[in-house]
């Protein structure tokens, strides 16, 4: 701690401070070992059924996991944020019924498009501002989202699925393909994309990391620590109502129904990558392995025709199991804590 | 030192809830002196400190940076008038390296990314320049024992070139070698014109940099005397007020 160096020319010493690590130390483990069970599963359902490893089913995959990813990536920035999202299922569903419900009153396709996208933010900003400048835990006030979106989409819709004519350009999105992949998978890697960039590359990434490590030391470093908060469950909002019009016009419709339990799949596959649920610690690419990775279960057993009703279970079992593993020899009470005291 | 007031804070009141933290407090620093800020545990000494750095907002009272009346809504507002601080806590968010420390609130940037490179380089060249004993600026400050941080956190305040230098117990983990780099390098600030407030419960570290003592008392200041006119024992009767008490008694 003095200002002139003793010993050499601070040169040397510098460099050798600034020095990168090795590739080995900086990959999050976590994940790497994430990636060696996606690839064990690949190959399990590769040999068990001859259909899994067909290019047909390969980019069928990709669409079923787009929604997840897409969502997943906007999730990732709010979980390590030490935030929470609970409402993004319950948006999806909404913006799908009332994106439908739009087409079939006469709306121009674009426009539809265009709301469905501010539904989606308008939810995530609203969840945003009680929880960053109102300061109740990001877990209630999704919780309540949860019940109050998806009530207001049945509502509106009475539980009815709302059909959308197949000659609109917004029925047309859910057929495009492009190298025979789908419209939603092409989405899902550009979002991915672009939340590596913005969560390793940026300052906003980095003021999420760091929220989430002690968010007290970030405000005292001049940050609006509010406003970041709130940007992150704007953006799973968004990302949410991506999704909603990605589900809705592949499917052709749009249900108030939809996407039930679409949140804990969500956090399964952000967790399943290591993500810590403590906060201060993301990873875009873990994202990406662990939708790939709950995406892949669920198309492997359907393929081997076990039950559907048996998938919801099998997806809380690895939820469970996951979250044990992420938070072993860190203890459940930080845990507990953060979850519930945390604004 | 001259005689021109660099910071001048008058009757500051700040109430937590029902706790009152501060409740009057006057306290000045000039350029290129080194005042000691002492007090019992819970006097109010980083609670004012947290006030002048814009971290806590104060209820009443004036605060004056080179004679302007100014007054801080948060932590950027007092960093824009040149104050810079080492909490008692040291404000590190454990989950970043080293550089991404010394510069939060601050990364470089190339067109909208941050421009890792230069940061580390930068990092690097203030730890190296102040003999900081980290091997990597890109080790994560949770790694870091508790002597790294504290030093990184001074690293971080110094490395603002701050007009107002506040070090909150900034040697309260160090050794021997490190408490004394602390206090060359604050003699070194000041007789650069900087204005040094320095808190500590080690007296004697007192005595060696400072010139003059003000002393807090139960959210007030009590007592500011030059440190000519002390010695140890008269200055721990004025931070425990036993002559007061002898007195009252
Ligand atoms: N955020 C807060 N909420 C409630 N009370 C607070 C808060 N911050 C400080 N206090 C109270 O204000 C009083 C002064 O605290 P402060 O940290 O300023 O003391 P200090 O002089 O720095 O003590 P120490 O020598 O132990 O560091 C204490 O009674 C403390 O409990
Ligand atoms: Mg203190």
């Amino acid at each position: 701690m003095t200002t002139t160096t003793s010993t050499g020319s601070p040169a040397p010493t510098a460099v050798r401070l600034a020095r990168p690590p090795s590739l080995w130390a900086r990959t999050n483990k976590a994940t790497l070992v994430m990636a060696a069970v996606t690839l064990l599963v690949f190959v399990f359902f590769s040999v068990a059924d001859a259909d899994f490893l067909t290019f047909a089913n390969v980019s069928n995959l990709a669409t079923q996991v787009a929604p997840t990813l897409i969502v997943g990536v906007a999730m990732t920035f709010v979980i390590t944020a030490g935030q929470i999202d609970l409402s993004v299922g319950s948006i999806v569903a909404f913006v799908s019924a009332v994106c439908a419900q739009l087409l079939l009153a006469g709306w121009d396709s674009s426009v539809v498009l265009l709301a469905g996208l501010l539904m989606g933010l308008g939810w995530g900003l609203v969840n945003g501002w009680f929880t960053a400048y109102q300061g109740i835990p990001a877990f209630i006030v999704t919780l309540a989202s949860l019940s109050v979106v998806r009530g207001v989409a049945l509502l509106r819709t009475e539980g009815f699925s709302v059909p959308i004519a197949s000659t609109t350009f917004f029925a047309r999105l859910g057929e495009a393909r492009w190298l025979g992949f789908s419209l939603s998978a092409w989405i899902g890697l550009v979002v991915t994309a672009l939340g590596l960039v913005l969560l390793h590359h940026t300052r906003f990434g980095q003021y999420v990391i760091g929220i989430g490590a002690a968010e007290e030391s970030v405000r005292r470093a001049g940050v609006n620590v509010r406003l970041v908060k709130m940007a992150a469950l704007g953006f799973s909002g968004l990302a949410a109502g991506v999704a909603g019009i990605l589900i809705a016009a592949r499917l052709g419709s749009g249900s108030a129904n939809s996407a039930q339990g679409f949140e804990l799949t969500v956090i399964a596959a952000v967790v399943l990558g290591g993500t810590s649920l403590l906060g201060g610690r993301g990873t875009i690419v873990g994202t990406l392995i662990g939708a790939i990775l709950t995406g892949m279960i669920a198309n492997g057993l359907t393929l081997m025709s076990v039950s559907p009703y048996l998938t919801p279970i099998i997806t809380g079992a690895v939820l469970i199991l996951v979250i044990w593993i992420n938070l072993r020899g860190r203890g459940i009470g930080p845990l507990l804590r953060r979850i519930t005291s945390r604004p | 030192m001259t005689d021109a007031l660099l910071v001048e804070l008058r009757g500051i009141t700040k109430s937590f809830g029902p706790v009152r933290s501060l409740r009057g407090v006057d306290l000045t620093l000039r350029r290129g002196e080194v005042l000691g800020l002492v007090g019992d545990n819970g006097a109010g000494k980083s609670t004012l400190m947290k006030v002048l750095a814009g971290a806590v907002q104060h209820d009443d009272g004036e605060i004056r940076v080179r004679g302007r009346a100014v007054r801080f809504a948060n932590p950027s507002d007092a960093r824009a008038e040149k104050i810079g601080i080492v909490y008692q806590d040291l404000a590190l968010c454990d989950t970043i390296d080293v550089a991404g420390n010394l510069f939060l609130g601050r990364e470089p940037r190339r067109g909208p990314f941050i421009d890792r490179t230069t940061m580390h380089a930068e990092a690097a060249r203030i730890l190296a320049e102040l003999d900081v004993k980290v091997a990597s600026t890109h080790q994560e400050i949770g790694t870091l024992s508790g002597g790294q941080r504290q030093t990184v956190a001074i690293a971080r305040a110094v490395s603002f070139a701050p007009d107002v230098l506040i070090l909150d117990e900034p040697t309260a983990a160090l050794a021997v070698a490190e408490v004394e780099s602390v206090l060359r390098l604050i003699g070194e600030v000041a007789a650069r014109g900087v204005g040094v407030i320095l808190i500590t419960h080690r007296l004697q570290d007192l005595f060696r940099v400072c010139h003059r003592i003000t002393v807090m008392y139960e959210g007030t200041s009590v007592d500011d005397v030059p440190i000519g006119e002390l010695d140890i024992e008269r200055l721990v009767g004025l931070i425990t007020r036993s002559e007061q008490r002898e007195a009252s008694a």
